[in-house]
């Protein structure tokens, strides 16, 4: 019998893949296990947003953003990056393990990398096993809008 | 009645038969001897019920923000709550020309759960000499150290002196050792993943979601709370394993560099929840990442609403 597939929940600003394939393949053909939430900007991300992808079952999450000066809205990265290190570490100190948070900062010349980047991160979350830190919380109609 | 009370008595008349003041906030004492209320006083005929003593719990910033900029406040400030005061007119939320601080330098907050501990539930009054609180309850007399009824929160407290008081009454008292904060957050820190995990599921599957740590907390302003939200909802809204952990981790989290560390929180949890064990690891962090310590003027900025391109060395994962 084999274990249940890991649950990634991947937010990813519009504007961090430069290559028009990369973002094609995430918007059709990002895999079942994975479930995408396309923000405006790294800086819209609320540490909320990542507590309540936790605890709607993800047994990980990744960060898809621009780098630092590289911010579509000038410096929305910035803000996003002293917030969201601060809550990774945070979530560690009450045992949620930081390894589960992933931050992925893309440039120009980053072509494929977002698949690397997410086979690399299901590894780990594999060795990991399923996350069981934080209670779980009742299913929520998904948010935003319908494509 | 003690020296104290009838210097900061004397002070709260001068500012309201003077004019210079619309209301003072201060404490009363009511009924219940381990309980002074907060009291919010516009005659000078009111003041006579003005008390202050050890058993004043509050955290009287909490009602800055209830009073329109414009309103002209004294109040009744110790160490923390001045802190409390810099970070709210930090945040536009009131004037510094609209307010007269009225500073104590304060001897630390008895907790009252351990005097009732000690004590019993029936006590008529409480004396505080010196090093010494002595408790009357209906059937015995206790005489108590002060130092051992402290609240933990005033034990770790770093500066009991207020920083811009405009009316100082009382002499300074030392600064507080900051070993003893980081102390206990390096101790949590040490444990293991799981043991950091089974403390705070221990701490939070207590929660009622009164919200009591919420109202007590002079930074918790906002007018629609994100457990209040419903569309969309936020949180569990009931008492449920989720529900709780968001509100714990999120109410400690929007304190980052802003929680002063008064406790209040903690005195007002009617299940003796821990929570300072959250934001003061919050405030350690601000400290040693940004060299920032809340309210410590009316002008800085907690560090989340700046921001510079040079924390790149905190990058999480580097581009290739």
């Amino acid at each position: 019998m084999s274990a249940p597939p890991i649950k990634i929940a991947l937010f990813q600003c519009r504007w961090c893949l430069y290559s028009p394939e990369d973002q094609a393949w995430v918007d059709n053909d990002l895999p079942e296990n994975i479930h995408l939430v396309k923000v405006p900007c790294t800086g819209r991300i609320d540490p909320l947003f990542i507590l309540n992808a936790v605890q709607g079952g993800a047994d990980g999450v990744m960060i898809s953003g621009c780098l630092p000066e590289k911010c579509h809205f000038k410096e929305g990265n910035l803000a996003a990056r002293r917030q969201l290190a601060e809550f990774g570490s945070f979530l560690d100190y009450i045992g949620y393990e930081q390894a589960r948070v992933r931050f992925v900062w893309l440039d120009l010349q980053d072509r494929g990398r977002i698949q690397q980047e997410l086979t690399a991160f299901e590894t780990t979350l594999e060795t990991l096993g399923p996350a069981q830190a934080l209670a779980t919380r009742a299913s929520a109609p998904m948010g935003g809008a319908d494509e | 009645m003690n020296e104290l009370e009838t210097k900061i008595r004397a002070e709260a008349e001068r500012l309201l038969s003077e004019g210079l003041v619309d209301v003072v906030i201060a404490f009363r004492q009511e009924d219940a001897p381990l309980h002074p209320q907060p009291a919010f006083f516009t005659q000078v005929e009111e003041l006579e019920s003005l008390t202050y003593n050890g058993m004043c719990a509050n955290n009287l910033a909490n009602y800055l923000t209830r009073y329109p900029q414009e309103t002209r406040i004294g109040m009744v400030v110790r160490g923390c709550e001045n802190r409390s005061v810099n970070a709210l007119i930090v945040e536009k939320q009131h004037t510094r020309e609209n307010l007269v601080l009225i500073g104590i330098p304060c001897e630390g907050i008895l907790d009252w759960r351990r005097i009732v501990a000690l004590t019993g539930e029936n006590v008529l009054s409480v004396e505080e000499k010196d090093d010494s609180v002595i408790v009357h309850t209906r059937e015995n007399t206790f005489e108590l150290l002060r130092i051992e009824l402290l609240h933990p929160s005033c034990q770790r407290c770093l500066h009991p002196n207020p920083l811009s008081a405009d009316i100082l009454l009382g002499d300074p008292k030392p600064e507080g050792d900051p070993h003893l904060m980081r102390l206990r957050i390096e101790a949590l820190e040490n444990l293991s993943l799981e043991e950091r995990n089974a403390w705070f599921r221990h701490e939070a599957e207590r929660c009622i979601r009164c919200y009591a740590c919420r109202e007590a907390c002079p930074m918790c302003y906002c007018t629609e709370c994100f457990v209040d939200h419903t569309e969309p909802r936020w949180t569990e809204s009931g008492v449920t394993p989720a529900g709780m952990q968001a509100w714990h981790i999120i109410r400690a989290f929007h304190q980052t560099g802003r929680c002063t560390s008064c406790g209040a929180c903690e005195r007002a949890c009617p299940m003796d929840i821990q929570m300072t064990y959250l934001t003061d690891k919050l405030n350690l962090d601000m400290a040693d990442t940004y060299q920032f310590e809340v309210g410590m003027d009316a002008e800085t900025q907690p560090p989340f609403a700046t921001l510079t391109l040079d924390d790149k060395n905190r990058f999480i994962a580097q581009g290739k």
